[in-house]
């Protein structure tokens, strides 16, 4: 028996024994009925259409205005069934887009992918995630012939895949920076011009830049726009803002950057974030810088990365695992 | 061969005489209840793009017999402005959204068969078959 | 979450006062309001945001680029009205230095 007439007898049972008694098992019978039809793609036409010809069959004294009735309920369940139908057509176009979706963060991972440099005196601890599928923060280290440690943190103003196809090329222009070493200032200009020049005017890029010199302990920074650092002074167990002013890369064609420079003593810290740390919110409004201090604090005796990993988990927490923007948080730790 | 009946769009009111016309010809043929009423739907969608974005346009009923089978073939002319981007209003959810009704890709799936033709300046021709099992 | 713009235009004066919350969903809205404006030759627009609670990055993308078409249409843009949290994100970003910001809303110090 194929499925329509299986159907067609399975509707009579259910109609007849409604029909005799109105108890609420015969109802919940149409339920799980109206699973199945679903799920072989049986249109409501279709239903109305073999409801009014089992009750001309079952109930010939069913009056001709009732049965004429179901002509209209046909004519109008044909739109419903047609919509349901594109509903079903864009769930299933949705379902590939998100798929494509997936397959092009993971190329963007293996081409923004950058390591976290290992080298003696120093502990570095990075994360990054992103907030829907592409990520429009940025993070990158360079370990140099100097023995110097570069860190880069951008975001770009916007999200998902605008932000993302903008971050590729940031990317591919710090890779092509000339290889003589460069201070984080003139690293910062030169990046100005590509992105002024390359990228839509809407777009804009915060980036911070920092140099650090294990020989001298120098950190040499500049940024541009970018949310400020934190420095931390282990000696006075002290937080203060690692402030750098310069403006937004793609602004102004001939920005200049101010280059700062901080010792960093055995202990010290310098912590570095995107805007969705800071802007991070929760039912009582933004977490504080405080907030994050406090964890920072919390979790002071673990290795850097573990720091960046259990803030992450406290933030993504206090947003109910609902991240509104890409979080990037990095710490660099001098060992004691 | 293929008997033809036709009727002019001009305005709402012939939107109905062009479904009188299917359904007649549905019946004639042995189309059962719902498929008449998806072959109506279909005709109510055509006729109504005609008045809305051509102005004018005919509506044709074809009556088709091919290798044992028959159908009813619904033909759409008009000569309005034309469609310059035939994949967009082929989409699911481009004209929907402004709850204009079932669209072409809703005719599309009411009949068996779809083919459409038309460019700028040079109007539309629509034909949507279907044939009866 | 939603924002209202009022704009009020005499001559090339555009007095616009936006509130709500500007973020990647509203900011379109925005945009749409203020492009064409700031196309206008010699434009003078100032923009209240007083009534902004929240403003993100996308909001802060709509203002440097209304700023740029201001700019290269030999008009003038302000801001007034920022919150202190609106002020710092303006500070941060280098904008206040290019962009003309004035805490006081009506002839602010």
């Amino acid at each position: 028996m194929d499925f329509r007439e299986m159907m067609e007898s399975k509707y009579r049972e259910l109609l007849e024994n409604y029909i005799k008694e109105q108890s609420e098992q015969a109802l919940y019978a149409g339920q799980k009925f109206s699973r199945k039809t679903i799920e072989q793609k049986i249109s409501p036409e279709e239903i109305v259409s073999l409801h009014k010809s089992l009750l001309i069959e079952m109930y010939p004294d069913v009056p001709e205005k009732v049965i004429n009735s179901f002509d209209i309920l046909l004519e109008v369940m044909i739109g419903y069934g047609l919509a349901y139908r594109e509903h079903q057509s864009l769930r299933h176009k949705q379902e590939e887009l998100r798929s494509e979706m997936e397959i092009a963060a993971n190329v963007q991972q293996t081409l923004l992918g950058t390591k976290v440099p290992v080298i003696n005196g120093l502990d570095i601890g990075a994360i990054s995630v992103p907030a829907k599928h592409m990520n429009g923060d940025y993070y990158h280290f360079v370990h140099d012939e100097n023995n110097c440690i570069s860190v880069a943190i951008a975001d770009v103003i916007g999200k998902g895949i605008p932000a993302a196809l903008c971050m590729s090329m940031i990317k591919y222009s710090m890779d092509s920076l000339p290889e003589n070493r460069m201070g984080p200032s003139s690293i910062l200009e030169n990046l100005n011009r590509v992105v002024e020049q390359n990228v839509d005017p809407s777009m804009f890029i915060t980036m911070f830049y920092g140099m650090y010199d294990p020989a001298t302990n120098i950190l040499s920074y500049a940024s541009a726009g970018h949310e400020p650092g934190i420095y931390y002074n282990a000696e006075k167990k002290e937080f203060t803002e690692l402030s750098a002013r310069g403006l937004l890369l793609g602004v102004e064609k001939r920005t200049k950057y101010k280059e700062y420079k901080k010792e960093i003593l055995p202990g010290d810290m310098v912590i570095l974030m995107s805007d969705g740390v800071t802007e991070c919110r929760t039912d009582e409004g933004f977490i504080e810088r405080e907030t994050l201090l406090g964890y920072i604090n919390k979790y002071i005796h673990l290795s850097a990365q573990e720091i960046v990993n259990r803030i992450f988990k406290e933030l993504e927490k206090l947003q109910h695992f609902q991240l509104r923007d890409d979080f990037t948080l990095i710490i660099l730790k001098r060992d004691v | 061969m293929s008997i033809q009946s036709c009727v002019t769009i001009i305005n709402e009111w012939d939107i109905v005489a062009a479904r009188q016309l299917g359904r007649n010809v549905a019946k004639e043929l042995g189309f059962g209840t719902v498929d008449q009423a998806r072959i109506t739907t279909a005709i109510s969608e055509l006729a109504r793009n005609i008045y809305l974005y051509a102005g004018k346009g005919q509506i044709c009923i074809d009556k088709l017999y091919e290798d044992g089978k028959a159908g009813l073939r619904i033909n759409a002319a008009d000569n309005g402005p034309g469609i310059s981007d035939i994949r967009q209003v082929m989409e699911d959810g481009f004209s929907t959204s402004g709850g204009l009704g079932a669209g072409l890709p809703g005719v599309k799936r009411l009949m068996d068969q779809f083919e459409i033709e038309s460019s700028p300046g040079n109007g539309t021709q629509i034909k949507a078959t279907k044939w009866l099992r | 979450m939603n924002i209202s713009i009022d704009v009020k235009e005499k001559d090339t004066a555009i007095e616009l006062t936006v509130s709500g919350e500007i973020d990647a969903y509203t900011a379109p809205k925005l945009r749409e309001t203020l492009f064409p404006l700031s196309e206008e030759n010699g434009v003078n627009m100032v923009v209240d945001l007083s009534g902004v609670s929240y403003m993100d990055s996308t909001g802060l993308g709509v203002f440097v680029g209304v700023f740029k078409n201001v700019r290269a249409n030999d008009g003038q843009f302000k801001i007034v009205g920022l919150s202190e949290r609106l002020q710092r994100l303006f500070e941060i970003t280098g904008l206040a230095d290019i962009i003309n910001i004035n805490s006081q809303i009506e002839g602010g110090v």
